[in-house]
């Protein structure tokens, strides 16, 4: 069962074209790993999943719901993470998720649960303000992971994080479907990155789709289409080199 | 719901300071003014409460306009510094339902000033003309009048804000109004209709000129429709975001 689905997904500003045809099956209780340069367009399909910005054209659905007529049913089931922590400074880390969770109608223990979830509970009485980047990168996620929401589109999570938090967060976000079933849609420029963490993998490049499948997958048409096949990086950097090219001598 | 968590988002961030300092600024004008020039207004013809509003009312509704201002850039600064207005964008929230949380939490501190200097006015009516009786209802009148000249520039700073990122626009869009309003010809009784200008008027003179449903309506109109206007602009930035 696909948990978001698309259908020719259109996002255009002015004569630039974000995102173009769209069309993406993200499975229940997967991690989908969504990889692309910047610019590709992954944080723009992030966006219109959430409502922060409207197809040009085309639709999609979460968990059955069309948007943008359930847009707050989708809502109340997506926890997100998109581009960078957002929060308010003036407030606490504890404060910051009271808010959300006041809005969610959670339990109080919620706000503890998503806390130590990130590792921040130390530092809940802080000003956010004060936060370093990765404890301000660690309360964005704990604002997406509270109430343990069963779906989560995170962008670039990982950003701004040392190695061992980039361990930390990855190790989280894998055992997330097992531990609350929930589908995660995470996107990063890193394949490595993704590799670790997806269970199947989505490759975007000038907003266009390229490649949808698990990483076996990806392995088998790069040998069927000569790519080298030594790393998925190398797979990677082949297949938007082709697509670069074929866009060059298109236009 | 919301208005508790608007009211918890202004933790820390001077609102509240900003609401009681310009009460207090608004509230002591009349007193200080009594105490300079008691002699001028005691031997003024007329009810000792229009007498004192006519003389203060003026600089009373700048600082009440200037509260309104700073309050607006206040807390929609605080949305835009860290990108907190993103995070409630994707929480199932009806659009506008924080912007109108903002307006009424406004409103009320608006609604606090307006008592204490309504309260403060008649105090000194009470105390520099020993032969008047003050009537709770005129008070009351008088307070709720002000707010529903005033309500207009709530919602039309508000707006402001909410289109401005940065904090420093909003708040210069704002004093310019301000004093714009104020060098505009005072005998159009259109152009003492716009927001910005309304909360000069007091109830004596819009009575005196029979103004009074005119004014109410056509406030109660523009509150609607800038209120309107701001759902809209929410719809519209979505397609361009």
């Amino acid at each position: 069962m696909n948990m978001i689905e698309t259908q020719n997904l259109c996002k255009a500003y002015g004569d630039f074209t974000a995102v173009s045809d769209l069309n993406l099956h993200i499975q229940k209780g997967r991690v989908y790993g969504f990889l692309g340069p910047n610019g590709a367009g992954k944080s723009t399909t992030m966006k219109m999943f959430l409502g922060l910005t409207n197809p040009t054209s085309g639709s999609f659905q979460i968990d059955g719901k069309h948007y943008p007529a359930d847009r707050v049913a989708i809502l109340k089931e997506v926890g997100s993470f998109i581009e960078a922590p957002a929060f308010y400074g003036n407030l606490s880390g504890e404060e910051n998720l009271e808010i959300i969770r006041r809005i969610l109608g959670l339990p109080k223990s919620s706000v503890r649960e998503a806390l130590e979830l990130v590792g921040l509970t130390q530092f809940r009485k802080r000003a956010a303000k004060k936060y370093s980047l990765g404890m301000k990168q660690r309360l964005g996620l704990a604002g997406a992971l509270i109430g343990r929401p069963p779906i989560l589109i995170l962008d670039e999570p990982t950003n701004g994080l040392d190695p061992v938090g980039i361990h930390e967060i990855r190790t989280l976000i894998r055992s997330l479907p097992k531990q609350y079933d929930c589908t995660v849609l995470v996107s990063s420029h890193l394949l490595s990155e993704v590799e670790l963490m997806a269970d199947d993998i989505g490759i975007l490049n000038h907003g266009r789709l390229l490649f949808e499948g698990t990483a076996n997958d990806l392995k088998i048409r790069a040998r069927d289409e000569g790519y080298p096949t030594d790393n998925l990086e190398e797979i990677f950097l082949a297949m938007i080199d082709e697509d670069n090219r074929k866009r060059g001598a298109g236009q | 719901m919301i208005l508790q968590i608007e009211a918890k988002k202004c933790k820390r961030t001077g609102f509240l300071p900003a609401v009681l300092l310009a009460a207090c600024a608004a509230s002591a004008f009349p007193i200080l003014n009594m105490l300079v020039r008691a002699e001028t207004f005691t031997a003024m013809a007329g009810t000792p409460f229009d007498i004192l509003t006519d003389a203060n009312w003026q600089m009373m509704a700048m600082l009440n306009m200037v509260l309104v201002i700073c309050g607006a850039c206040l807390m929609y600064h605080t949305e835009f510094a860290d990108n907190g207005i993103q995070k409630m964008d994707v929480l199932p929230v009806r659009a506008g339902s924080l912007f109108f949380g903002k307006f009424v939490l406004l409103v009320l501190a608006l609604c606090g000033m307006l008592l204490l200097e309504t309260a403060v006015l008649t105090g000194c009516a009470a105390h520099w003309f020993p032969a008047y009786t003050w009537t709770f209802s005129e008070t009351l009148q008088s307070a709720g009048f002000q707010l529903i000249l005033t309500l207009p520039t709530v919602m039309l700073m508000l707006w402001v804000a909410s289109a401005c990122k940065n904090m420093w626009v909003s708040l210069g869009i704002g004093v310019i109004l301000v004093f714009v309003m104020t060098i505009l010809p005072q005998d159009s009784t259109v152009l003492q209709l716009f927001p910005f200008n309304t909360p000069y008027k007091t109830l004596a003179t819009v009575q005196g000129a029979g103004d009074v449903p005119l004014f109410l309506g056509i406030c109660g109109a523009e509150t609607v429709a800038f209120g309107l206007f701001e759902f809209v602009f929410l719809q519209i930035r979505r397609w361009y975001a």
